[in-house]
């Protein structure tokens, strides 16, 4: 529900720049919103119980001397006593109780994980911006929340050619779009991780090629 | 000029201030459609400034001659590319009208000759900072090494370089192909040749645009005021101490500075003569293909680095003191200057770590001393003694030949008997040795890890050379096996021919031969069982030497400035470039109740700062190396027939210790000859840019009275 087939959204402000975007999300309503709300919401508290988990795990093997007296609030004694509040709640106390019964060498890898799989993205959103005289971008988003998307700029003196190209992928033939680059090995393939299906794809290059070459692109639709 | 696509590219600085007043747009045009904005002057007509531009009023007072910034951008001189915000003003058919009110988020721009526009705003890089923007990733390491030492032929790493070439040109090929696929070939327009010619421009336009902005009050319409009596003594007051001052500074460095520095130099080269003997030392070979000193030792080795990095800092530092002659703009000495403080913190964090460790070792000399003892009389001797004994006796109900195990298990504790004899004699020296390597650490923590190192290998001789004998007999009694089962199958190996042969044997022959093989077959699980155990322990000592090998890496290679930057300030590690479409919408409804003159479309430039990946690189290369090289089939199946085990090439291992090195360090002479070739021109320099330097801020103040 959270996510849709990739679709395509195409930005055009003038003829000689355009940028489409590959994406699984879908446009945004308000109960999508509230939906999503929802979920983050749910990921931090889950990714605060086990940050708990842990803490009173390692408080449990390691007791420090608690501060119980509230301190003035721009201390870092503040913290700890914010930290002993917590651990005193009954959620804390739960915490406190189950840490033990759960031996180390399984919490540790599985909170990892578990931290992992809260910080990966819902959605997936790809994109290639075309700029007439100036080259081609691919960007991917990145799949967690903690690093930014990853962009590739490929200068127009650099493209030796754009092409869709097929392979297979399991049992499934998909079909791509590559930008073969001058004096690399390998080429760049657009839309990497999403890989949308044919129709997207030759969308794609038919109007990348007329943008990048304003006419010599032309002829080449004809053929 | 044929520009037939009618589209209208401008790059345009985003720092320009959003006012209504009246200005020039000055910059560099690339070509008819394509324009790079440097700056708006205010309140200045345009054809003042195209004559001043034309006779160089603008770029008067420069503190490095104008012509370096002009042959940098390719450009012969700048031009008034249009006006600002002066509505209903006529305007030539290739320049452009911008209106930049603070009503407007992004600047709304048009020209008489463009159908599309495309406005790429870039945030203008500090070259003060050292901030810049490159198309390609900043390279860490010196890239200079290519084809530098080739393999033996015949070795391990030479097959493996073969199958690498032999893939590389496999690929080559492929891409060769690929040519092949394209249908037509696009001949770049002049405005997809210039970026490259951007970027320079990109990274010089703030000096550019300060520049113009200084001189902007020579231009026109405004008339200098005279300052005001206050002004001028305080103007006086300060020109005063300027000059008491800088008669100061130049009678110190008249006198006292040239002697201080032929006495630095000398100091400097009397270190290169010896370090060049020592390197002769440590890099001589008997024979050309034998092994030096650096590659048996790892303190050598260490040392070796170390006196390299010595040869090379000052030829580093005279080449980034140049930087200092030339405008900030010039971005080709900032990978120097990453990597020569890069070896210089490394150097010092080594030493601090040295200081910490070496001080530790020797106030605890005589307890470290002891425990090492221990270790190695435990595990070297101790335990081996113990695994040898338990070989003898039929170990884990494995009914091995008790005979053989006998004698290889006495003739295995004899030696060790005698090592530990000879350990022991040692024990009392180590306590000494200890506080050497304590104090070798003064001169970095790598030592001491070199030197720990380098023992490990002295006090593990004998398992060396268990592990070579037991290696050795295994082998032998393996081929031997090999041929004897070929005798008992009725072939035989045709060496000549390289293949097996069907061979009829006599009787004699054949029954000596199956009884031989039957002997050898029985006896062989004895033998491998001596031959594992030392090997494993071999492979033990391996990984160990293997973690110290880590650790110095880590020491002498450790990207921690770059790390550094990355975090301080990310804009100086470029790692490309990267667009990004603003969205116009809000703007075109904005403007809409003028007439909307032309699609345009706004792209934000911003710089990619250097991956972590890109960074560690090299690590991971070496890492890939050494995978591929333990983990080869090859490898194993030298340890399966107990043949010996190539140890990877130390140019592979040891690549990344001398990235940061040039492939061949420069002589003594070059070094005499780049000391001393700078003196007179260094000693002019050191009086006059001060000079410079104060009058331009001077002229600075007074530009603000006039405000």
């Amino acid at each position: 529900m959270l996510t849709i087939v990739p679709h395509l959204r195409t930005r055009r402000p003038s003829p000689t720049t355009i940028e489409y975007t590959v994406s699984t999300s879908p446009s945004l309503t308000f109960s999508l919103r509230i939906l999503i709300t929802l979920t983050i919401l749910l990921r931090t508290l889950i990714g605060f119980s086990v940050l708990l988990l842990l803490y009173s795990r390692y408080d449990l093997a390691f007791p420090s001397t608690r501060i119980i007296i509230a301190p003035p609030f721009f201390t870092d004694e503040r913290i700890w006593y914010t930290v002993h509040l917590i651990l005193s709640s009954r959620f804390g106390l739960l915490a406190l109780r189950t840490a033990p019964q759960i031996p180390v060498f399984i919490l540790l890898p599985l909170s990892a994980a578990i931290l992992y799989l809260l910080s990966l993205r819902i959605h997936t959103t790809e994109s290639l911006l075309v700029l007439h005289g100036l080259g081609i971008q691919t960007s991917t988003s990145s799949a967690t929340y903690l690093s930014s998307a990853t962009t590739r700029f490929i200068p127009t003196a650099k493209i030796q050619d754009v092409l869709v190209n097929e392979a297979f992928k399991g049992f499934e033939v998909r079909y791509y779009l590559v930008i073969v680059v001058d004096e690399e090995e390998d080429v760049v393939v657009v839309f990497p991780r999403l890989l949308p299906r044919r129709a997207i794809v030759e969308r794609v290059w038919r109007g990348a090629m007329g943008c990048l070459y304003a006419v010599e692109g032309e002829n080449k639709m004809k053929v | 000029m044929p520009e037939h696509d009618g589209l209208m590219r401008i790059f345009w600085p985003l720092d320009l201030p959003r006012t209504h007043s009246p200005g020039t747009i000055v910059g560099w045009r690339n070509s008819g459609l394509d324009v790079f904005v440097v700056g708006v002057l205010e309140d200045v007509d345009a054809r003042s400034v195209e004559g001043a531009l034309k006779v160089g009023t603008l770029f008067r007072s420069s503190s490095h001659p104008i012509e370096r910034i002009f042959g940098l951008c390719e450009q012969s001189t700048m031009h008034v590319l249009g006006l600002a915000n002066i509505p209903g003003s006529e305007v030539d058919a290739l320049q452009i009208h911008a209106n930049t009110g603070p009503a407007y988020r992004l600047p709304l721009i048009s020209c008489a000759r463009a159908s599309t526009i495309q406005i790429v705003m870039y945030d203008r890089p500090l070259p003060t900072r050292m901030q810049y923007i490159s198309l390609n990733p900043i390279s860490l390491a010196l890239s200079d090494k290519a084809g530098m030492v080739t393999h033996l032929p015949g070795s391990v790493d030479a097959q493996e370089e073969q199958e690498e070439m032999k893939a590389k040109n496999k690929k080559e090929l492929l891409v060769e192909k690929l040519k092949l696929h394209t249908v037509s070939k696009h001949s770049p327009s002049p405005k997809d040749e210039a970026l490259p010619k951007i970027v320079n421009q990109i990274n010089c336009s703030w000096e550019v645009n300060k520049l113009l902005q200084n001189n902007v009050s020579l231009v026109g319409r405004r008339s200098r005021r005279t300052l005001s009596v206050s002004e001028r003594v305080v103007e006086s007051a300060t020109t005063m101490l300027e000059i008491i001052t800088l008669a100061v500074w130049e009678v110190l460095t008249l006198y006292m500075y040239p002697v201080v520095r032929r006495g630095f130099v000398i100091g400097l080269l009397c270190h290169r003569v010896v370090a060049e003997a020592l390197l002769l030392l440590l890099e001589w070979r008997p024979k050309p293909d034998y092994a030096a000193l650096k590659d048996i030792s790892a303190t050598a080795q260490q040392v070796e680095i170390r006196l390299q990095q010595f040869c090379y800092w000052p030829m580093q530092h005279v080449t980034l003191r140049k930087r200092k002659k030339d405008w900030e703009s010039v971005t080709t000495n900032h990978p120097d200057y990453i990597r020569f403080y890069n070896s210089l913190w490394l150097v010092a964090n080594d030493v601090i770590i040295g200081i910490a460790l070496g001080s530790y070792i020797i106030d605890n000399a005589a307890w470290v001393a002891e425990s090492i003892s221990e270790i190695l009389r435990l595990y070297s001797i101790g335990s081996l003694r113990n695994t040898i004994a338990w070989l003898m006796g039929w170990p884990a109900g494995l009914k091995l030949n008790g005979e053989l195990a006998t004698f290889l298990g006495d003739l295995f504790l004899w030696v060790i008997d005698h090592w530990s004899n000879c350990v022991e004699a040692l024990r009392p020296v180590l306590p000494h040795l200890i506080w050497f390597i304590g104090f070798s650490s003064f001169a970095g923590a790598s030592m001491p890890i070199a030197l720990f190192s380098d023992l490990l290998s002295i006090l593990t001789l004998h398992i060396y050379s268990f592990y070579m004998a037991s290696a050795r007999i295994y082998n032998w009694q393996y081929t031997i096996l090999l041929s004897l089962f070929q005798l008992f199958r009725g072939k035989k190996h045709n060496v000549l021919r390289k293949r097996i042969d069907s061979c009829d044997y006599d009787l004699d022959q054949l029954l000596l031969g199956t009884i031989l093989f039957t002997l050898l077959f029985f006896l062989l699980p004895t033998v491998v069982v001596f031959y594992l155990t030392f090997a494993t322990a071999r492979m033990a000592i391996i990984i160990l030497k293997a973690v110290l090998d880590t650790l110095l890496a880590c020491l002498n290679h450790f990207p921690l400035f770059a790390l550094m930057l990355r975090i301080k300030d990310s804009q100086r590690l470029p790692g490309g470039i990267r667009f990004e479409l603003r969205d116009t919408q809000t703007i075109m409804t904005r403007s809409s109740n003028k007439e909307m003159p032309l699609p345009t479309s706004y792209i934000s430039l911003k710089s990619v700062p250097l991956t972590f990946r890109a960074m560690f690189h090299q690590y991971f290369q070496l890492g890939h190396r050494i995978r591929s090289h333990y983990l080869s089939p090859l490898v194993i199946l030298c340890l399966a027939t107990g043949k010996f085990v190539p140890p990877i090439h130390r140019k592979n291992l040891y690549s990344l210790q001398y990235s940061m090195l040039p492939a061949r360090r420069a002589g003594i002479m070059d070094m005499w000859n780049v000391l001393t070739e700078q003196d007179p021109a260094g000693l002019k320099r050191n009086v006059y840019p001060d000079f410079k330097v104060n009058t331009k801020r001077l002229n600075g103040n007074v530009r603000r009275y006039h405000h």
